[in-house]
């Protein structure tokens, strides 16, 4: 167990430097001219190379590379042209509203996504199983810019419940920052009218982004309940009497399991790409917003930060599943 | 007399399929009393097992019972509901599958499954549970009644820890814990290798005297029957044929069908008359070397997961003569399947050298290698997965003379139908594909793929162990055919000593990867020198003296 | 085989050749046939590509599909003049909408078709020769996957500038990795197969190998994936289209005419409507299509 954990240790730090690698050639050896974007379409040829000398790209590419990586071990991401600030403050700033949506909305889509898939692939061809069907299909398909704004329009809008957009609004203090969670701190500072209006915040972006999530979770658990149901030793274990209750909740679960949580996975790091989109729509103040705007004022440094950033989210993600199937599933144990 | 315990009459079952519903079950009429064993002998298709499965309730989806009934204890069971159904499966009435790779949970310890099913039986029968404890006891017991050595340390392992042997022994025990009126033992011993087939079924014959067990058995293997059950029941197109007492069924077979499965099983105690084909090759081609063959100090290592080494052969010379059939005899995990694949260089061996017609073929690569692979053909063990599903069957045979020759496209066509007309299949077959076929023709095809380049050597890696027993002996017969026709000459791999004792000239014996004996077959038949030799021998025995009950 | 001796005269007839082929397409179409999801999403795809098709051709107000200004109907309501209403610029929004399948059409294809040219043959390469050449394309591979596809895609459109063709290049730079996960896996599969062996055994060059039997038994995952991809693709460009990264406001693109609908809410909610309900309609309709097709193309799903 020890060694395998260490092996996982040594492939995150490796994938991590393999990300550093491909934003640094994504960044000079595309066509484009940074120097040239960050200058703006109305910049002189004087100011191209002023920008250039600054930003080391007259240097050689493999020099330019050492800089990079040096910086990047060094905790330096450059500064932001928009904010003016260095991009990792304001990544330590943002990152702590996009954690907090993701995980909510994650945790959502799982504890939704997993017994409605199961009960749908348990009671096949019912009711249930329709409307879940609707369900996961159109839950991939429906494009979540859209889809938040249809649910601003009615709860927000026409209803009126709920915050159309934000995470609180300027007139709320936020409550002492301990975890960065605002859900969580408010409830630490046994703030509830603070926990309430954060909630109120989160719902309509969590359930925006867990969307899809939780349609293609439905989808896999239920497609592997309907195998796994249907395996022999399912058979062998009907045909010693287990009950059906037991059979499906313990024994197809478990085996069903293991490819959902690969789902999981994977949709962990698509949610933390569509918080682009949606911290958009919701105007969340997290990184995915970040990179939206800075991206939107050619200011590529933020961008390359919010990527390294969210791809390390992502492996520390994969990372934990694969322990999890570890946990889960003996033959794996032994490695 | 008390009415039967299980009672089947006039039942008929439907399958719905594309092409309309199949009968898959035509009237069958069997009754099983307290006490009995009761054994159903019929090849692949017959529908043996989904008649035990409808016995259990565990029948395919979309089938329609068309008529009959099915009684169990005075009770009609045909149409239960779940609850009906909760009472007797697994309590009343358990059973023994084929594979135990495939029905024990992966994800669960061996003594967690056979405790839950015992927690399962509690309930049912409203005993209340019994404590944690004193089920694992039980299934520590159980273990142990199963011949399981260390049951106790066995209970907290996976099943994937556990050998084959192993698992159907756990899976026996798991039948057992619910103290059942009726075993069903679904070909218990297919998926083992020979010597433990032999091991499980002492172990059910034991248990069946020791616990006095009413038993269903069904098996394709007429020795295994001939063990276990005092009845016999001979199963052929959803029909049952005959039934009667076992030695009477085996002695004096009434119908057709039986006679012909009974002289279809090979003997192994039969000298077989011998042509000289042999003799005969080497006449008709006098320039052929005496040796075609030759394998020197052949070794294969692979390399395990936890990074040790793993010898598959090891230090394997052999030599086979032109025109002979030349025998590899041993179990699973022997490395007769690695060793026939690197004498044709499928896989390459870590030392050691083939020659091939006086030529060392080890360090060929590139189109020297092709050109031999002209003269040297393989056979594989299963035809349904040698055969590409998306080829049709011409665009198999014809593979070999597209890649090899540079005939046109009209002459492939006309020596694909040659080949089917040797192989005797219709010309018509070459648009079908290969899903379309039975077992026996899709081996037919790989043969004709085989000859296809006028080879000198075939290396057939069992290739009958995947069909039904008659078909195997027409396919067998048909080898011996076309070895006379092309000259060729055999490299014959099997783990059946009867089907090796008919058809081979020499022999070697191999276990986990070294020859343990080699020789003339007569003289490993007569007189084995190793105990491995005896063991194998005596296992084969089982089936073919239960056959040959009808000559003595 | 009676039959045999009846039609050893005459050349076969193309039914009697066929009669497989024609038994299988039969099923096939049987089986689609009888879901309603995989028939719905069948006419979605097909109204779709006819609008791509001639959609520019028939739309009522074919000017306003470049940006066209008719300042004195700006954002009317849906009409029976205008169906969808009308933009900001006084643009018909249901000509637009139209005239978006095509710039859609363009590029799901450019898309998926980039990703499967690029992503199959290294697949395949990958997965049947192994060794330090599989280990070199999936460590490549591991890492585009390693970085959430819309992230890295926000990434590279940052570094090339704005624009629909960047989009697509950024798009297509995403997504060949899915294509060389999926085709390796099944290449590793196949190649355990014993026909592969079996035309190993008599003397098949590796060429020969991949192109008769590798190939042809990965493709009914690749067409499967091929078509939820042009939905995903689709629905992705919308995404970058409606941060404002893709094609530049007049053009008629789904994604950016919600973009610039958004600061038009809440009264004017036809605007933002109308095109996202034309992308929500398309990507569904190729999710169920190429349900439909794994429905019956893969051997799991397929009880005869």
């Amino acid at each position: 167990m020890l060694s395998f954990t260490v092996r996982k240790l040594l492939t995150v730090v490796g994938t991590m430097l393999g990300i550093a690698v491909l934003t640094f050639v994504i960044t000079n050896v595309a066509p484009g001219d940074p120097a040239r974007l960050v200058a703006g379409p109305n910049a002189t040829e004087d100011m191209v190379e002023t920008i250039r000398s600054e930003y080391g790209l007259d240097q050689p590419m493999v020099t330019q590379f050492a800089i990079y990586m040096k910086d990047l071990v060094s905790g330096d991401l450059g500064t932001s042209i928009v904010s003016t600030r260095p991009v990792l403050d304001d990544l330590l700033r943002y990152a702590p509203a996009t954690i907090e949506l993701v995980l909510v909305a994650m945790t959502l889509g799982v504890i939704v996504g997993v017994p409605l898939g199961m009960l749908s692939a348990v009671y096949k061809d019912g009711p249930v199983d329709h409307f879940t069907r609707i369900l996961s299909i159109s839950g991939v398909a429906i494009p979540a810019f859209w889809l938040g704004i249809l649910l601003q329009l009615y709860f927000s809008v026409d209803l009126g419940w709920l915050p159309v957009s934000g995470r609180l609004p300027l007139v709320t203090r936020p409550p002492e920052m301990i975890t960065g969670s605002l859900l969580i701190d408010s409830l630490l500072a046994g703030n509830l009218k603070t926990f309430n209006t954060a909630l109120s915040h989160m719902i309509l972006p969590a359930v925006v982004l867990s969307f899809p999530c939780l349609a293609s979770i439905l989808r896999v658990n239920r497609a592997e309940m309907i195998e796994v149901l249907q395996s022999d030793f399912i058979v062998a274990a009907r045909a010693h009497g287990i009950s059906s209750r037991r059979i499906v909740v313990i024994y197809a679960l478990k085996n069903a399991l293991l490819p959902t949580l690969a789902m999981i996975g994977l949709r962990f790091g698509w949610m933390l790409g569509s918080t682009v989109l949606v911290e958009t729509v919701f105007d969340w103040p997290g990184i995915g917003l970040y990179a939206v705007s800075s991206a939107l004022a050619s200011d590529f440094k933020p961008v390359i930060g919010v990527t390294l950033l969210i791809g390390f989210f992502f492996i520390i993600a994969n990372t934990l599943v694969d322990l999890a199937y570890a946990w889960i599933d003996p033959r794996l144990r032994r490695a | 007399m008390s009415a039967p315990l299980l009672d089947i009459k006039d039942y008929t079952l439907d399958i719905a399929t594309f092409d309309g519903p199949v009968h898959v079950l035509k009237g069958i009429n069997l009754s099983v009393n307290r006490g009995d064993t009761l054994g159903i002998v019929g090849e692949s298709g017959s529908g043996k097992t989904v008649l035990v499965r409808s016995v259990m309730g565990i029948g395919p989806s979309n089938s329609a019972v068309e008529g009959g009934q099915i009684t169990f204890d005075g009770q009609d069971i045909t149409r239960l509901d779940p609850k009906g159904w909760a009472r007797i499966r697994g309590i009343r009435i358990s059973m023994i599958f084929q594979d135990p790779m495939t029905y024990l949970n992966p994800l669960f310890s061996i003594g967690q499954q056979i405790s839950d099913v015992m927690a399962a039986h509690e309930r049912a029968a409203g005993e209340g549970g019994s404590t944690k404890g004193a089920r694992r006891a039980r299934t520590v017991d159980l273990l142990d009644q199963v011949g399981l050595p260390n049951p106790a340390s066995l209970y907290d392992q996976y099943p994937h820890q556990l050998s084959g042997g192993m698992r159907q022994r756990v899976l026996i025990a798991m039948a057992l814990s619910g103290k059942p009126d009726l075993l069903i033992a679904d070909e218990p011993t297919t998926a083992l290798d020979v010597t433990v087939q032999a091991q499980v079924l002492d172990l059910i014959k034991s248990l069946v005297d020791k616990l006095n067990l009413t038993v269903i058995m069904i098996s394709h293997d007429i020795g295994a029957i001939a063990t276990i059950a005092d009845r016999c029941a001979v199963m052929y197109k959803g029909e049952i044929v005959e039934q009667g007492r076992t030695a009477d069924v085996l002695r004096e077979p009434q119908h057709e069908y039986t006679r012909q499965l009974l002289s279809a099983v090979p003997d192994i105690e039969a000298k077989p008359a011998r042509t000289a084909v042999a003799a005969a090759c080497r006449e008709r081609q006098p320039d052929a070397p005496a040796t075609l063959l030759e394998a020197i100090n052949l070794k294969k290592l692979f390399k395990t997961q936890s990074g040790g080494e793993f010898s598959a052969v090891s230090d394997v010379n052999l030599s086979v003569a032109t025109g002979e059939i030349f025998g590899v005899v041993g179990e699973s995990g022997s490395g007769k399947s690695t060793l026939a694949r690197m004498l044709l260089r499928l896989i390459e061996p870590t030392s050691g050298n083939v020659v091939f017609a006086g030529q060392n073929i080890t360090g060929l690569t590139g189109e020297p290698l092709r050109q031999i692979r002209r003269h040297m053909q393989f056979v594989f063990q299963n035809p349904h997965s040698a055969l590409n599903g998306r080829h049709t069957i011409g665009d198999a045979v014809g593979e070999p003379l597209r890649i090899q020759t540079r005939m046109s496209r009209r002459e492939v066509e006309a020596k694909v139908e040659a080949l089917l007309d040797i192989v005797q299949l219709p010309k018509l077959f070459k648009y079908r594909y290969p899903h379309e076929l039975s077992g026996g023709q899709k081996q037919r095809v790989c043969i004709a793929r085989a000859i296809a380049l006028n080879p000198r050597l075939l290396i057939l890696d069992e290739p009958t162990s995947a069909l039904d027993i008659s078909v195997q002996a027409q396919i067998l017969e048909f080898l011996q055919q076309v070895r006379a026709e092309f000259n060729l000459t055999y490299v014959f791999i099997s783990h059946d000593l009867a089907v090796i004792r008919q058809i081979c000239d020499r022999t070697i014996v191999m276990k986990r990867g070294e020859i343990v004996e080699h020789g003339n077959t007569e003289q490993i038949f007569t007189s084995p020198r190793q105990e491995y030799t005896k063991a194998l021998i005596e296992s084969g025995r089982k089936t073919s003296r239960a056959a040959t009950l009808q000559a003595s | 085989m009676s039959n045999l001796e009846q039609t050893a005269g005459r050349p076969l007839a193309f039914r009697e050749r066929h009669a497989s082929q024609l038994r299988q397409l039969r099923l096939y179409s049987q089986m689609f046939r009888g879901s309603f999801s995989s028939m719905l999403g069948l006419t979605l795809v097909v109204i779709f590509l006819i609008l791509a098709a001639i959609g520019p051709y028939i739309v009522p107000f074919p000017d306003d599909i470049r940006g066209a200004v008719h300042m004195g109907s700006r954002l009317l309501p849906p009409s029976s003049e205008h169906w969808f209403g009308t933009d900001e610029m006084g643009g018909d929004i249901f000509s637009r909408v139209i005239a978006g399948a095509r710039t859609s059409l363009w590029i799901g294809i450019v898309i998926t078709g980039l990703g499967a040219l690029v992503g199959v043959p290294l697949g395949v390469i990958a997965g049947y020769k192994g060794g330090w050449i599989r280990a070199c394309i999936m460590r490549v591979t591991e890492l585009f996957l390693a970085v959430p596809g819309l992230a890295l895609a926000l990434a590279i459109v940052a570094s090339l500038g704005p624009g629909l063709t960047n989009c697509m290049i950024a798009l297509a730079i995403v997504w060949w990795p899915g294509y060389v996960r999926l085709v390796e896996a099944k290449t590793l599969s196949i190649k355990e197969e014993l026909f592969v062996e079996s035309a190993r055994s008599i003397g098949a060059r590796t060429p020969w190998i991949l192109w008769h039997h590798i190939l042809p038994n990965c493709m009914s995952p690749i067409i499967v994936k091929m078509s939820m991809d042009m939905g995903m693709a689709i629905l992705a460009a919308a995404g970058l289209g409606f941060i404002g990264l893709g094609a530049p406001p007049p053009a008629p693109e789904w994604g950016a005419m919600v973009s610039v609908a958004r600061s038009y809410m809440p009264d004017w909610w036809w605007y933002s409507f109308f095109p996202g309900a034309a992308i929500f309609l398309t990507v569904l309709g190729f999710n169920l299509l190429g349900d439909g097709l794994r429905d019956i193309l893969d051997p799991r799903s397929r009880t005869r």
